[in-house]
Formats: structure tokens, sequence, C-alpha cells
């Protein structure tokens, strides 16, 4: 056996980072799982040993599947104040989670919701024009990365966003001048400067805690004020150099400014957001602009668009009893967990251990290899979409929706089948 | 398994019963020919109802991202429009745009049993079989959006020849599930993106350098050819501003024969006579269709309340921008493909424009003379969220009723509409034509919206009653494939729907193209676009309409 030759499967979707890449490939030998195209974090996240995966325990004692299901519905039945959080799983899986916060009630909030909130703050409130890959790719004359360089967490992102010009006719559709990177914040890391060689790429520094104020000057100038009208705030390198970016912004086709709302300083991140969508509201209405929001890990937008179908509320809503109620001040995992009798996480996609939780017994539909600070009361391992099984997962655009591929059966559960026998086991009871 | 629904009388116009007492069997799902001597193990008693085959929206805005956008704004009216608490409770919510489950069941809960999600963009579509996937009670379907994407309007500027444009709209139907193909503003969304910000029929769009009746025509020709049952259902150019009417009636010249259906006229009805220069263009609009019997129209009717408007045409949603209620509103690019924008709205009968845009609706469904070619839609949720559509046929039914509701109106848009003069009131008959038999028709459903033997066992019973909204309300009772889902008005079963999907054949080179497409322009692969039958309804796969080419 030990002779046989690993598959080799190409083209597949990862749903990790939420950028949604679609090439990776791996080499996969029964359970073992090695990838051979993916960027570090992928790899990282596909990798599977030989290994026969962890089984489920209830209170530490390896069970079957069925009596962890009817042991976490016990649980849940009992509970008054149960919390979901996580939410790391697949659109099944999320279905699934949904269904079981309906029968039994429960908040749900999903482990990278905070860059999300912050964005959700200017989005649900005041509303903006977006864009999605495709047309940042195609059309984005002037890209403007407010922050700090993305490429940490999301290491493809230049090169599948903004791929430079190319003479054979298969690069950009719209760019024949090619464009503009602007890095308004931290500069870009070295690796960033490598990639975009030979695109123009622009600097503007700005200091910790001065983006919003940098952002708002930006605003200003946008609109057509001048470094004087701002009452010399503004004067200077720092002032001149937002005003040139102004211009660029004016004189482009199609510019569009990016953050990462989880990365930017808490106090200042609401304000930041507001004012890059209030640019963008500004520049269409004589050229055209967008906002392109980073963020989305493990299946974070998926998380939001089918609670919004499901209850017509984003996350950071509690459900049950006929009702559900979004208040994302009580119902973010943090504030949830300190009211809470019961914590279920779910983590698929990387074995992220629960919240630090004493209140109340713990289910955990989580990664095979989490290790936990303590015992949960009910552990079910969950195999990973993508992995162990097929499912669907929502870029961080939350308009594509792409298929993972299933490449290993290691007897893994899925997120949507552990839900399910958890509320067959409570109807059962 | 065979139900016996005994003695109600049958509207079923395609069947040519009309008004006929006679009983309604349905063996294992589907309606069979009544045979005495055989045992019937169900009998539902339909004296004093009215019965009908299970209705069929064929444009509503129900699942996908914009949908879902829509969402994210009109919490307020979530929160304002809970659903009923019991046994059938999901614990979702709201009028203006709904959630999936609930849509489900107040569509059913109308003995609607056929809904049409009308604008399925082609980068979004899995996400639309998601929802579509969670919807209960009703069997769903999705139009293609096309028109404004990038491979499209490349094939045809660059001359690739009808049949390139064929293979290409056959691969995209197969790809996304759909079961017919939608253009929204034809070259103008793709405009927009390039900074234009208007596109008649006539004039050449940038960069392509096409013009909107150069796609229209191109696309009619494609589906005519691969045989789709539905003709191209078109939003047409310059949606919501008034002397539209002109480009309507140029579109309708546009067509050269080939079928079009004009989806939600009553947006592109506008004339400019009077001193507000806005004017209902509604007589020409019937004029014209009823002298032409290749066109088909819904009406997207206006009633007055909070909704929110969602469209693909994001060049027009950023023109009402201004005029959002609540003040806030989402616009998005999409993915070489189209567009979307969300703009709240709250239609108000005191306002001259929304009042008249009231009367121009029900003055093109009274004026438009054949009723197989007039569907009854509001474009849910943008002229109206569609639980008002028991209210809409009373409006068409109860002429008395309308002329009370015309009476609260506007004065200035009273004077500007002849509304009061027609006396024309709907027949149940038509009702069940435009609200069953001819959506069915057109869009190549052969065993709906109708109750001849071979159908879908979806039958409705309402008891019949002057007031006819309350009527159309709360059925007596919905027949789901032979079984019970609603009982007066109520839920009392859930089951799952079908989705319908087309397959029409293309050059399996257009895989290839397609493949080296989505790689370079999009960055992303085509199998990966590609939706699989397994992904549709829980893995059930679609249901197959018929393409006849």
């Amino acid at each position: 056996m030990s002779t046989q030759a690993p598959r080799i499967v190409s083209d597949l979707a990862c749903g990790f980072c939420g950028l949604g890449c679609d090439d990776l490939e791996v080499a996969v030998m029964f359970r073992e799982v090695r990838p051979r195209r993916a960027c570090p974090e992928a790899a990282r996240l596909l990798r599977r040993g030989p290994g026969q995966p962890a089984a489920p325990r209830v209170g530490g004692r390896e069970v079957p599947l069925v009596e962890a299901a009817s042991a976490a519905a016990a649980h849940l039945k009992a509970s008054r104040a149960a919390a979901f959080s996580g939410l790391g799983a697949d659109v099944a899986g999320l279905r699934g989670l949904a269904d079981l916060a309906v029968s039994f009630g429960a908040s749900l909030d999903h482990a990278a919701s905070e860059g999300l909130f912050r964005n959700l703050d200017t989005l649900q409130r005041v509303g903006w024009v977006a864009c999605t890959l495709a047309e940042l790719r195609n059309r984005c004359d002037v890209l403007v990365v407010v922050g700090a360089d993305p490429t940490g967490l999301y290491s493809r992102f230049f090169e599948r966003a903004v791929p430079a010009p190319r003479t054979d006719g298969t690069g950009p559709l719209f760019l024949p001048q090619g464009r503009t990177i602007v890095f308004l914040g931290h500069g870009p890391e070295a690796a960033t400067r490598n990639l975009l060689a030979g695109q123009d790429v622009r600097e503007v520094p700005v200091p910790d805690g001065l983006l919003a104020e940098a952002l708002a000057a930006l605003g200003a100038f946008v609109a057509g004020r001048s470094l004087a009208d701002l009452g010399g705030a503004f004067a200077g390198a720092l002032g001149e150099a937002l005003q040139e970016v102004a211009g660029l912004l004016k004189a482009a086709r199609y510019g569009v400014l990016t953050w990462n709302a989880a990365t930017l300083q808490s106090g200042e991140a609401g304000l930041v957001v507001g004012r890059a969508a209030d640019i963008v509201a500004t520049l269409n209405a004589t050229t055209r602009a967008a906002v392109f929001p980073l963020g989305g890990r493990d299946n974070g937008l998926g998380a939001h668009q089918v609670m919004l179908w499901r209850f017509g509320y984003p996350l950071r809503t509690l459900v049950g009893g006929g009702e559900a109620r979004h208040a994302p001040g009580l119902y973010a995992t943090a504030a949830a967990l300190k009211d809470a009798d019961l914590l279920l996480h779910t983590s698929a996609f990387r074995p992220d251990p629960p919240p630090a939780f004493d209140r109340g017994p713990v289910i955990a539909l989580a990664h095979p290899e989490t290790e936990f600070a303590r015992e949960p009361e009910v552990f079910i391992p969950v195999g990973t979409p993508g992995v162990d099984h097929g499912g669907q997962v929502f870029r961080m655009d939350g308009v594509v929706c792409l298929p993972l591929e299933g490449l290993r059966d290691a007897g893994l559960a899925s997120v949507a089948q552990a839900a399910a026998a958890i509320l067959q086991a409570g109807r059962a009871a | 398994m065979r139900v016996r629904v005994s003695g109600g009388r049958v509207f079923d116009p395609a069947s040519g019963l009309v008004d006929v007492v006679r009983d309604v069997v349905i063996e294992d799902g589907r309606v069979v020919a009544d045979d005495p001597t055989l045992p019937s193990h169900q009998v539902h008693d339909a004296r004093g109802c009215v019965v009908m085959a299970g209705g069929i929206d064929l444009h509503s805005h129900i699942a996908g991202g914009k949908v879902n956008l829509a969402r994210l704004l009109m919490t307020n009216d979530r929160a304002a429009f809970p659903e009923p608490f019991g046994d059938f409770c999901g614990c979702g919510g709201g009028q203006a745009a709904p959630t999936t489950h609930l849509t489900g069941c107040r569509y059913s809960q109308m003995g609607y049993t056929a809904v049409f999600e009308p604008a399925v963009v082609g980068a979004n579509a899995r996400h639309a079989h998601l929802e579509m996937a969670d919807i209960p009670n009703i069997d769903t379907g999705g139009f293609l959006v096309l028109g404004n994407d990038d491979a499209l309007l490349r094939l045809i500027a660059q001359g690739e020849g009808q049949g390139a444009v064929n293979d290409y709209v056959a691969w995209m139907l197969r790809a996304t599930q759909c079961c017919a193909i939608k253009i929204v503003n034809p070259g103008g969304i793709s405009a927009f993106k390039f900074n234009g910000r208007s596109l008649d029929l006539d004039e050449q769009g940038p960069f392509y350098g096409l013009t909107p009746r150069r796609i229209l025509t191109t696309l009619q020709r494609a589906v005519t050819e691969l045989g789709v049952p539905h003709p191209i259902h078109l939003h047409g150019c310059n949606l919501g501003i008034p002397g539209n009417i002109a480009t309507t009636l140029a579109t309708i010249g546009a067509t050269d024969g080939f079928p079009l259906h004009l989806t939600h006229v009553q947006f592109h009805s506008y004339g400019t006579a009077g001193d507000r220069k806005f004017s209902s263009g509604a007589a020409e609009l019937a004029a014209a269709v009823n002298a032409n019997p290749h066109i088909s129209v819904d009406v997207g009717q206006v009633v007055f309340g909070q909704t929110v408007t969602a469209s693909a045409d994001l060049m027009a949603q950023y023109r009402n921008h201004g005029i959002a209620d609540p003040k806030k509103w989402i616009g998005m690019d999409i993915e070489c493909d189209a567009a979307c924008g969300v703009v709240p709205f709250a239609y108000r009968d005191k306002s001259f424009v929304n009042a008249l845009q009231w009367a121009i609706g029900l003055e093109l469904f009274l004026l438009i003379e054949d009723p197989w070619r007039v569907f009854l839609t509001t474009d849910h949720p943008n002229g109206a969220p569609f639980t008002s559509y028991p209210h809409l046929i009373r409006l068409l039914m109860d002429r008395d009723f309308r002329n009370a509701q015309l009476a609260r109106l506007h004065k200035a848009a009273r004077a500007h509409t002849n509304l009061e003069s027609l006396t024309r009131e709907y027949t149940l008959e038509e009702i069940a034509i435009v609200t069953r038999a001819a959506p069915a028709r057109t869009l190549g459903l052969k065993d709906r919206g109708h109750l001849a033997p071979g159908a879908v066992g979806d039958v409705v019973l309402y008891e019949d009653g002057a007031d006819r909204e309350a009527m159309f309300s709360a059925p007596r009772l919905v027949l789901k494939d032979g079984r019970e889902i609603v009982r007066n008005g109520e839920v009392v079963a859930l089951v799952e729907g079908r989705t319908f999907a087309v397959k029409p054949d293309y050059d399996p080179l257009m895989d290839k193209r397609m493949d080296r497409w989505f790689d370079e322009a999009i960055g992303l692969k085509a199998k990966h676009f590609r939706i699989a039958e397994g992904e549709i309804r829980n893995g059930h796969g679609p249901s197959c309409v018929e393409c006849a080419p």
C-alpha cells in the first residue's frame, strides 16, 4: 500500500480567509492531505496527517456520535440562555445551527464578526456603494488601501485583486494605462512591495490614531475644499499628500477604497469606515467609485447571509420561542457569555478553542485537533469543509459563493450532520 | 393515495372549464381523470368554493444578494411584522423583505404554489439557490440576468455571431440552473460602471459601442433559437423617467416579431404631459400591447405603504437614491456581470407622482384586453410587498371599491387619470388567467396553471365572497402535490418545493472558452461558477423545463 501514489487534486476552492482563491492543489493519500499549491495559511489549515481523528466525547469519555448528540440535546433542553459562538461552518452547517437555535433558543455570533459589525454600523445606517473582486481586478484604476497592509491576513489579495496590466491581452479588461495603488496608513510590507513592483505605488504614512482624521481631510479635499479651508489642521506633508490622493480619486475612472475593519484601531474604526463610504458617495456624483471591505474569515459572510435570510437580522441575534431579537450589544459573544448558561461553539475550519466560559456546560462542534483549556461537556469533532466534505462558503464580497470539495473520508461528521443529530435527539427525547 | 376535491366551482380557463361544478381528483400528487368507481382516501368538501390551480407569480424578488441587502436595510419593517408564533414559526419576519421561511408560508397562505425570482445575477446564483432551498411550500425558479455581462457584450462587439451568443446563453443557463433570461436595462448597468448616467434604446454604450436595441434583439434571437419557453423578460431602458413611454413603445417596435415580455411596465409608462411634466402613458402602452400579440407584460402595480426597491439596475437606483425613505441605500457593481441597488421607499397616496403611479398600473390592467398577456405582479417588493395581492385583486374586480380608493388620492393625480371612467371589472376567470394559467403558459410549465389530468396536484379552494380581498387573503384550503398545506388561511404543513431550470444544448467548445474567460478576466474557475444539480433544493436537483428549439 505504501507504494501507491497520492491523488493530486487541483483547482480547489478555499474557505479559510474569505478571499476565495480557487486554484489550490493538494496531494491526498488515504487520510493524509498535503498541500502543494496554497498560501501559508491555507497550507497550514489544509494539512492532515494519516492518523485517525479524535472521536466524540462526553465528559472526556469517547462515545458514538448519537450519544454525544443526545448529551448535547439534553444540555440544550435544560438551558435557558444558550450562546452559540464561533459559527465557523459552511452554509449547510450554519443552516443546521440556525435550526438548533430555533428549536432550543440561543443567541448567535461568529468568531470573526467584530470587523463586520464595524462595517455594518455604516452599511446598515446609511449604506454605501461597493464592488466585488472581479470589478476591482478589471476596473479599478486607483486603489486606496486604508490602514494596514492586508497581506498578513489575506496573503494573495494584491495578486488576485490588482494584477498588473499585460501586453498579451489577458490582463485586466479595462485598464490599458495601468493603475495606482495608494497605501494610506501603514506602508506596504516588503512582499507586497515586490509583488506590486512595476505598478504605480504611493505611500501616505498616517500615524496610528490619526487615520479617521486623515480620512476626514481626504473627504474634504474630494468634496472640493482646499488646504486653506481646513484652517491649517492639515498643513504640511500629510495634508499635501492627502490632497494629491483626492486629486487621483477625482480623476480616476473607478476608484476603490479598501480596508480591514477588524484591524483598525477600535476607537476610530467606525469613523474610518463611515468616512471612506462618504468619500465614495461624493466621488460617485461625478465619476465612479466603490468600497471593497476586507473580512469574512471562516465563512463569516456566509453566517451573515444565512442569519439575514433565516431571521431577517444580522448576527448577534437571539433566536427562540418563535421570535428573534437583534441586539449587538447584548449578543456579541463576549457580552452574551456573561449571561449565558450554556456555550455551543462551532469551529470547523481551524482548531480554535471555545472562548473561556464557566457558567455552564460547553458543547464544542470543533476541529478534531482543537486543544481545550478545559474538557467540554460534549465534544463532537467535525470535518472541515473543503477537506472532509463538500460545502459552500461565501467570499468576502458577500456575492460569490464557492463550492468546496471533500478530499478524504476520515469518518468525521459535518457540522450540518452534527446539528441534525442533536436536533433529532432533542425531538426524540 | 386518491384525494377528491368535491363539488366546487372550478375555474380552469386553460382547460376551457369556467365556473363548472365538478370534482378534481388527485392521485399520488397529480390530477387524474375522475373515476367515480374508485374509492377516495380523502375527500375535501368544496361546495361554496371557487376552485383554481395553485397561483404562479412570475416576477417577485424573493431570494439572493439584493434581497438580503434589502433585509439588512429593513430591520424596522422586520421587527414590525414578526412571523406568527406557532408550530410552523421559523423565527423570521418582515413584510417588504420577508425571511425565506415566511416568504414560502405567506405565499402559500394566499394560494400561490410557484414563485419566480426574476433577477438572478450569475455571480450570485449559488446564493439565490441556497435561499430558494430554504423557502418552503412553493416551487421556485430563477431568471438569469444577462445583457450587461462583459462576456456577452464582448462576444457581440467582436462580431462573434449569433451561434456563439446562443452557446454562451445556453452555457450560462445551465451553469446557473435558471429557467429564463432576464435583461435589466440592456447595456445600461455596464454603462454606469463607465460613468454613463443614461442610455436610450438606440444610443451606443461606452467601451463596447453597443446599443440596447442590439443587445436586446441578439438575446431575443438566442432565446428563441434555443427554444427557451419564456421569451426575453425585459426590464427596459429608462425605468422611472418621465417620458419613458416613448422608449417603451420603441422597444416594442424593435422586437422584429420575436416574442418579448416587458416586465413591471407601470414603471415604463410615463409621459410628460401636464404642468408637472409627469403623466400616464398607460393608454398608449395598452394600445401597443393590444396591437402586438407577441408582447406580454406584467404590471408592477404600486400599492401605498412602506417598501424597499431592489433592482439590478444600479443606473436607475443611483438616479433615485436621493428619494430613499428612510434615507439610506446600498449599491453594488457585481463581478463583470451586473449590479444591484437597494433603495427603501414609501409610496404615499398624497404624493402626486405615487398616486399617479398607482393609477397607471390599474389603467394598464384594465386597458390591456387579453388577460393571457398581462400578469398580476407588484414587482415585489418594488411596487409593493406581494402580500398586497388580495387587495390588488379587489381593486381589479370591484369598481366601486376602486373608485372609493381613487377618491382618497392626491387631487391633481386624480385629474390626470381616466381610471374612474374605466368600467371593467376582472372576472374570476380573468383572475385565474392572470395569476395562474397565463404565467404557467409563458414559462413553459405544462403541468401547472391548470387542473386537467396530468397537472400537478396544486389546488386552491377559495370560499366565494363579495369581499374579494378577504376571499383571496385566506383560502379555505391549499393543496400542494395533493397534500394539505394551508387551511382557512393558516399553514398546517410545510413541504419542500422544487426549483425549475432549463437545459438548452450548446457546442462543448464553449466550455473551453468559458474556462479561459473565467481564468483570465474574472479570476475564478468556471467550474466553481457552475452550480451542480446536487446543490439545488437540498440535493434533490432541479425540475427540468423542456426547451423546444
